[in-house]
């Protein structure tokens, strides 16, 4: 391999020093996760109960339709709309599937090349490093629940021709998609920090969230208490859901409690994160 | 401007648990190249990382290109170009990507970053393989790779922590090359740590001796290699040697797979008692060499006064 012969010469520009210093990060991993394999056929999936709500919306404009009946029932207002939309089993799951495949090799493969150490060594902190990789989850999770219901809202008022949106409704559809992103992104982002193996790390994300489930459902089947749902990762979203869009429900009255229990975990989960990463070694 | 102060360290301990791995350094480097010096495990690269910040030392403090270590690293990071000696790429990423990429994270902005990471990747001899994965590189175009990464922002001070580790030899004269030619430049200082003797001999003005995390010798590698206070005899002798080796065994005397002892005396010693000496024991001197001073001369010599001040 042959040495340049015009031999070392500097760099005449200036470096800057950006507020934010993470942002290199984002760019990078937006674009890493998005050249993954399979990452169009997950973000196609995760874009379907979009379209159907798209759908649905255009046809509960268009009464003479008589097409999607049941679900054109089921949003009926606006709090309907975006409580069955955004808690949708199908949403979470994917939601919960976009977790552990856009975060659940962020940290944990640093950890195994020891890449801490790159990224240490530029003028960047640790909190900077975890806004930049939390940033990313972060982006993907929004992407598939905020954007999509901002751009029901949308539709809504292109085929209705009216704005008809409470402000209620309208904060509700924009803070529950963050919370509950927040909260899958940091449970993601934590049990990556855990290992140095992703494998381990994407299995955790999918088994911690089915076991909440189905230990809670369990222990609700044996003694018959809905406390016991507050177990379930799961239940304390759609609650959370019903909570916060104000629709009635099994729990309605205890939705606050769990969107008390997913803020409190999202802080502990950051916790945890931050104690890994201090502790890693560079 | 020989004499400005690049880092100015004053009483830094740093420990692992019970284990002090620094222990109370005060050290003032000007510009230049310097090597670091030192066995495994005497705390270099521990040095390194209290310097870049990365460990915070339970006392003492200091300060690199006028920032302190404790208040500002990442200041000091932002001038600081760091090539680690373990294999930390981020795979997945080509070359070009990587580099620029930590281009911008030190504050280039993209499309300069992109450029510098071309340029870079070129001077260190990685042009032809800039666009391949990084995991898929030997051991020798990772240690470019990590030095191109160091350079990509044209830091002030370069640190170099074991540079040619797990280099073939034709890589290890580029890389050294490598390193003559950006400190020949003279705009960028540069400590290279390493316990290979040979490649701090052949780039460095200044050396540091590190062991047992202090810092046993801080001299000039003309001086070290002057030595003004040791002669280095080459000897071969005919006849039983134990006798000579009796009388002189108030010096160090080592003996080669040849046959040849070297014997480090004192630059005033008179040379002529050594043939009285060996008359004396009845030994005949065949060859009689004054021995160049090498860095390792130097070093063992380090760490022996370092080894008797601490008993």
């Amino acid at each position: 391999m042959p040495i340049r012969e015009k031999g070392y010469y500097n760099w005449e520009g200036q470096l800057k020093t950006s507020p934010v210093k993470w942002l290199p990060i984002f760019v990078n991993g937006i674009k890493s996760v998005y050249k993954k394999k399979f990452s169009k056929l997950l973000f196609a999936t995760s874009a379907f109960p979009f379209l159907i709500f798209l759908i649905a919306v255009y046809v509960a404009t268009k009464p003479e339709l008589k097409m999607m009946t049941r679900l054109v029932k089921e949003i009926q207002n606006d709090a309907l709309l975006f409580n069955t939309y955004y808690t949708n089993g199908f949403l979470i799951f994917m939601m919960v599937i976009m977790g552990l495949f856009a975060g659940a090799e962020l940290i944990s493969n640093d950890l195994k090349y020891k890449s801490f150490t790159f990224y240490l060594s530029r003028p960047l902190s640790r909190l900077d490093y975890l806004k930049g990789k939390f940033s990313i989850v972060l982006f993907y999770l929004l992407a598939f629940t905020l954007v999509p219901g901002l751009l029901l809202i949308l539709a809504k008022i292109i085929f209705s021709g009216e704005f008809s949106v409470s402000l209620n409704i309208l904060l509700a559809a924009i803070i529950f998609p963050i919370v509950i992103s927040l909260f899958l992104g940091s449970l993601s982002i934590m049990l990556s920090s855990l290992s140095s193996n992703s494998r381990f790390a994407m299995v955790m994300i999918f088994v911690v969230y089915v076991m909440s489930n189905a230990i809670a459902q369990m222990f609700h089947g044996i003694f018959k208490n809905t406390s016991f749902l507050f177990l379930s990762f799961d239940s304390n979203i759609r609650n959370f859901g019903k909570f916060i869009f104000g629709t009635q429900g099994e729990f309605y009255t205890h939705g606050f409690v769990s969107g008390c229990i997913l803020v409190g975990l999202t802080i502990l989960f950051f916790v945890i994160i931050m104690m890994r990463i201090k502790r890693v070694e560079v | 401007m020989e004499n400005e102060k690049i880092i100015e360290l004053k009483n830094i301990v740093f420990s692992y648990g019970n284990f002090k791995a620094i222990d109370n350094v005060t050290l003032d480097i000007g510009k230049g190249i310097y090597g670091l010096l030192g066995p495994n495990g005497a705390g270099k690269t521990t040095l390194m990382k209290v310097i870049l910040g990365f460990l915070i030392p339970s006392s003492g403090g200091g300060t690199v290109l006028g920032y302190d270590i404790s208040g500002s690293p990442l200041e000091v990071r932002k001038r600081i170009g760091y090539m680690p000696e373990s294999d930390c790429l981020i795979p997945g990423m080509d070359a070009v990507g990587l580099t620029a990429y930590l281009g911008e994270l030190s504050g280039m902005p993209r499309q300069e970053a992109i450029k510098r990471a071309h340029e870079v990747l070129y001077y260190v001899g990685l042009d032809e393989s800039r666009y391949r994965k990084v995991e898929t590189y030997s051991t020798g175009m990772k240690q470019r790779m990590k030095l191109a990464a160091a350079l990509v922002h044209d830091p002030e001070l370069l640190f170099l922590d074991e540079p040619t580790s797990g280099m073939d030899p034709q890589g290890r004269k580029e890389m050294l090359e490598l390193i003559n030619d950006i400190a020949a430049k003279g705009t960028m200082n540069i400590i290279l740590s390493s316990h290979i003797l040979a490649d701090v001999e052949a780039s460095c003005k200044h050396v540091l001796i590190m062991n047992k995390g202090k810092i046993i010798s801080e001299q000039d590698i003309a001086t070290a290699l002057n030595m003004g206070a040791l002669n280095i005899i080459e000897l071969k002798l005919k006849g039983d040697a134990a006798a000579f080796k009796e009388k002189m065994a108030a010096y160090k005397m080592e003996q080669d797979d040849k046959g040849v002892y070297r014997i480090h005396l004192p630059a005033d010693f008179p040379l002529q008692s050594l043939f009285k000496t060996a008359y004396d024991s009845k030994v005949q001197i065949r060859h009689f060499r004054k021995s160049k001073v090498t860095l390792e001369d130097a070093f063992v010599t380090a760490i022996g006064k370092g080894d008797a001040n601490a008993h």
